[in-house]
């Protein structure tokens, strides 16, 4: 076990609330009685939706088929029939197709018992196969289609495999949560991993305040022989973010392009053990519900598609009118405008605000403090970057690392006067895109 | 499972950009605190002077309150909820004598928000500081004006009225004073306290005594404070004790008033001793850093985020500037004590000091995409 | 363009000290007491119009769309130099003469006037006019307007920094209006040259304020 270096430079300490949900076990969400599954859940293109209204559709069963190779399946989460199909409004203004499914009929999966299959006589196409088929995707928040990121050429030299096992959000502890109960079948996905990346290095890195858990893992590595360094990181924000890791692990700087690292998530790891192992497809994610008008903030394991109204019917519901709810943590979650609004593959916690906290704190000018500059952990000066883009000075933010600029929220956090900085460099960066390629 | 607590359909639900929490400060509370760290010795000012101190600091915050009340309405903000008009106003009422004619704090209190902060346009914009700009305005317009010392308390205490460093001054600009600053106002008749007579006698003759050292008459006054001067720069002990709170709280970064206090007590020590005739490396820093408004300068406003550097670095560059600059404008000038003017000066140069500073950040910022 | 359009332009369009930012040297040192100012704006006033005025009159017949060949211009300028020498040392005599002690005042500023950058541009723009009377009335446009902001700057600085009025002395008057309290304790800062420069500055920020309001 080893202690990496910390975060570099910057990052900040927020206070954090999943302490109260994050060693209760993971509680099962009510399954829905209607399910709206969007056709894209994931980066690249939508899937092709080939169910259509009065079909009946099975637990598992493929609703939607990946478009091209930079795509992913999509299945149904609950048994019934389809309703309709239609177009779904997702969060940044992107909208897709979406089946909703209302429930009906028998589980083929939950509730039976599960065998397990026989997964090292694979071959490497197999098995990235099955990874490909159950429509695995990035669940630490990229939302990559896994079977790209493992289809990797084995054995390159220097090349390192990572388990990231550090929430990337403070008051999110789902991945704290997975970790704790399944530790045997992350480390069973990291060996499946490993065979087909060969990495010369594996290294399961974990936040400080999970070193009670090192143990498990520890004993879970020797049962499973595999070679994997435990590493220990900071626990401040942004330290879950996948170059940081690997910049705390290498000590170079983060945004240094690193050649030959896989980065997976937790959540990804399980899904890939339900994958390749179990046979599954990913319809399911845990997630947690927090925030001060929960009654019973907790981990929840939610099949996709669920209205985030009845999470919080399952946490005891709400005690308070909610003036904001977040989809997402807190640092870079998207409010959301109606309770409707469905869990996705990329949804890793729901967040209710009331009161005083749901609303936006009066702005003030800012007033050169230089706080932002020293919690950016990529070396990026917020404030000369805000001043340039209120000035149209596009290209010359972009000269100063307007690019680098992972919209981490740190900056906006520290800032004393209240300045919505990460909206103000994402609309930077965003009339930069316009201007080039999409 | 509550059966009757169900998910209330919410009314309307905010919309707003990610970060949805932030840290517990506020630029608002911030100027408030500072204005907060100053009554201690605002308060030991009027303990000092008596009710012309009050004239003058209600005065200044009250024309700077006005000023800015009438400056922001011609934009329709209202914007004194953020504090800063207060803290110039008192800052300014801080840096006058208490004798002061009552037309110069307002007059600088006036220049302070309207000319050098609103003209600009407002806080933050600002690049010089603007009680120091109201100051130092009032200080070349009424030049007799700002010297109209007040006496300590009433005429029974009997100390002098002019402040030690004034006072030193016009004893160096004769020839033939010799010895440290002390020594050098006790040879031309300046009085302290009888307070502080009893209380250095005693120590010298039962403490000091065992160490072969003395104190200079005096110190006791100079280091509590009981000696004539500005309204708020007497007392140094109250001033730190605001200083400190600043500190801990991270509103004031430390970098500014350590590095100007060091240069300054470091130059003053070396060739501080040349005009009494001492020679090298015998001046007398501890004096010369409690005389003046030094202390009130180098935390409460060579420490203002507005106008300090942005970066950690350029905040030693900066300090050092403004404690060589106090220096000469001090001891070979003649402007008073060289704080206003020097911190003045100093703020012009903190955008070149940026610049050249987040210019050549080391290449670290620049690796990578 | 009409005479009216001269004058109306003159002001936000083309006014020297507030838009134009030339001739500030004497605006800011000189503006220190009202009667310095209006000798100062009378002795540019009175160079700059005869200066253009002969210029134009120079100018004639050159070309035929107004563009001057360089050699002919470099001529032109040379005899216009000369003439306004001429005329500002004139302008000193008289000075000297009516008023020694704004003479002093004025100090390195008079001669200074020959080469003004006011004037200069005046003389430039009149070898371009249309016509003499056109150069006549521009320069005169351009010198009221330079006349009115040197007499404000003027009138502002001496009540504020000095705390009284000078203007000419008549038979029982003086000359110098006494403002009492303020006099006995200005705020000399605004004497100086930086509270010169400070009021050319408000000046400046109050013409573009009106200029873009109009538009």
């Amino acid at each position: 076990m080893t202690h990496s270096n910390g975060l570099p430079r910057g990052g900040v300490n927020p206070p954090d609330s999943s302490l109260i949900s994050r060693e209760a076990p993971i509680a099962n969400a009510v399954v829905p009685s209607v399910a709206v599954i969007p056709m894209l859940q994931h980066a690249g293109r939508a899937a092709v939706c080939v169910v259509k209204p009065g079909d009946l559709v099975r637990e598992g069963m493929l609703i939607g088929r990946a478009d091209g190779a930079r795509s992913a399946n999509v299945h149904s989460s609950i048994p019934g029939r389809v309703v309709e199909v239609r177009r779904v409004a997702l969060q940044e203004g992107v909208s897709s197709d979406a089946a909703v499914i209302e429930l009906g009929g028998e589980f083929d999966r939950s509730g039976r018992p599960r065998t397990l299959k026989e997964w090292e006589k694979l071959s490497r196409i197999d098995l990235l196969g099955r990874i490909q088929s159950a429509g695995v995707v990035g669940l630490g928040g990229e939302l990559v289609p896994t079977h790209l990121k493992l289809a990797v050429a084995p054995g390159m030299s220097g090349s390192l495999l990572v388990a990231n096992g550090i929430d990337c959000e403070p008051s999110l502890s789902a991945d704290y949560a997975l970790m704790r109960e399944k530790p045997g079948e992350i480390v069973e996905s990291l060996r499946i991993c490993q065979v087909l990346v060969g990495a010369s290095r594996v290294v399961l890195a974990l936040g400080e305040d999970a070193e009670g858990l090192v143990p498990e893992f520890e004993r879970a590595l020797a049962r499973a022989s595999l070679q994997c360094e435990i590493a220990l990181m900071s626990s401040r924000y942004p330290q879950g973010n996948e170059q940081l890791v690997l910049s705390s692990l290498d000590g170079a700087r983060p945004s240094r392009p690193r050649a030959a690292s896989i980065v997976l998530n937790v959540a990804t790891l399980f899904a890939i053990y339900e994958a390749v192992v179990m046979d599954a497809p990913l319809i399911e994610r845990v997630l947690t519900v927090t925030g001060a008008p929960v009654a019973s903030p907790r981990n929840l394991k939610v099949r996709l598609g669920t209205p985030v109204r009845e999470l919080f019917d399952d946490c005891g519901g709400l005690l308070a009118e909610p003036g904001k709810i977040v989809v997402g943590g807190p640092m870079r979650g998207v409010a959301i405008a109606s309770l409707d609004v469905p869990v996705t593959k990329g949804t890793a916690g729901v967040i209710a605000f009331a009161g005083a906290e749901a609303r936006t704190r009066k702005e003030w000018p800012c007033i050169h403090c230089g706080v932002c500059m020293e919690v950016c952990p990529w070396d990026l000066v917020p404030t000369r970057l805000h001043k340039l883009i209120q000035q149209g000075e596009i290209e010359q933010a972009m000269g100063e690392g307007l690019g680098r600029c992972t919209e981490c929220g740190c900056c906006a956090f520290a800032c004393p006067s209240h300045i919505p900085l990460v909206d103000i460099l994402r609309t930077g960066k965003r009339s930069r895109g316009r201007a080039g390629d999409g | 499972m509550a059966e009757t607590s169900k998910s209330r359909a919410p009314g309307r639900l905010t919309l707003s950009p990610a970060p949805h929490f932030g840290a517990p400060t506020s630029t608002a509370w911030m100027t408030w605190i500072v204005s907060l760290s100053l009554v201690p010795a605002a308060v030991w000012g009027v303990f000092l002077f008596g009710l012309p101190a009050v004239r003058v600091i209600a005065t200044s915050i009250c024309v700077a309150v006005a000023a800015e009340l009438a400056s922001s309405a011609l934009f329709r903000r209202f914007t004194l909820a953020d504090g800063s008009a207060l803290l110039t106003g008192l800052l300014v009422g801080l840096l006058m004598p208490a004798g002061a004619p009552l037309y110069v704090p307002a007059a600088a209190a006036a220049f302070g928000i309207l000319v050098v902060k609103q003209s600009f346009g407002g806080l933050g914009r600002n690049w010089m500081n603007p009680a120091l700009g109201g100051v130092v305005f009032a200080l070349l317009s009424w030049s007799s004006a700002m010297t109209r010392w007040a006496a300590v308390g009433d005429a029974s205490v009997g100390t002098a009225v002019v402040p030690p460093l004034e006072a030193l001054r016009s004893a160096l600009s004769a020839p033939g004073a010799v010895g440290r600053p002390l020594e050098i106002l006790a040879s031309h008749g300046y009085v302290f306290s009888s307070l502080d007579g009893r209380i250095v006698s005693w120590l010298n003759s039962h403490v000091l005594s065992l160490f072969h050292a003395a104190l200079a008459g005096g110190s006791f006054d100079i280091l509590v404070g009981y000696v004539s001067g500005r309204i708020g720069e007497v007392s140094a002990p109250l001033l730190m004790v605001g200083a400190a709170f600043l500190l801990w709280r991270r509103i004031v970064r430390w970098q500014v008033p350590v590095a100007y206090i060091a240069t300054f007590a470091f130059l003053a020590l070396v060739f501080g001793g040349l005009a009494g005739g001492q020679g090298w490396f015998s001046g007398g820093p501890l004096f010369h850093v409690l005389s003046g408004s030094l202390i009130l300068g180098a935390f409460f406003m060579a420490g203002d985020p507005v106008t300090s550097p942005l970066a950690s670095t350029g905040s030693w560059i900066y300090g050092i500037g403004l404690g060589l600059l106090t220096f000469l404008l001090r001891f070979y000038g003649s402007l008073g004590d060289g704080v206003a003017v020097s911190i003045v000066l100093g703020n012009c140069a903190v955008p070149l000091i940026d610049k050249l500073v987040l210019q050549h950040a080391p290449a670290r910022a620049r690796e990578g995409i | 363009m009409t005479p009216s359009d001269v004058l109306s332009r003159g002001i936000p369009r083309d006014d020297p000290t507030a838009v134009l930012l030339v001739g500030l040297c004497p605006a800011a040192a000189v503006s220190v007491r009202v009667i310095d100012s209006l000798w100062m704006a009378a002795g540019i006033f009175a160079v700059m119009l005869l200066s253009g005025f002969c210029m134009a009159l120079l100018a004639r017949g050159k070309t035929n769309d107004g563009e001057v060949a360089p050699r002919a211009a470099a001529g032109g300028w040379l005899a216009a130099l000369v003439i306004s020498s001429f005329l500002t040392a004139s302008f000193e005599i008289v000075l000297l003469r009516a008023a020694p002690e704004a003479s002093a005042a004025l100090g390195i500023y008079a001669p200074l006037i020959a080469v003004n950058c006011l004037v200069l541009t005046v003389i430039d723009e009149s070898s371009r006019a249309p016509s003499p009377g056109r150069a006549l009335l521009d320069a005169a446009g351009k010198g009221a307007v330079f006349a009115a902001c040197l007499l404000l700057i003027g009138v502002f600085r001496e009540v504020l920094g000095a705390g009284t009025i000078t203007l000419f002395p008549l038979s029982g008057f003086s000359g110098t209006i006494v403002i009492g309290s303020l006099s006995r304790d200005p705020a000399r800062a605004i004497s100086f040259a930086g509270g010169g420069l400070l009021c050319l500055g408000y000046l400046a920020a109050l013409a573009r304020a009106v200029k873009e309001r109009r538009l």
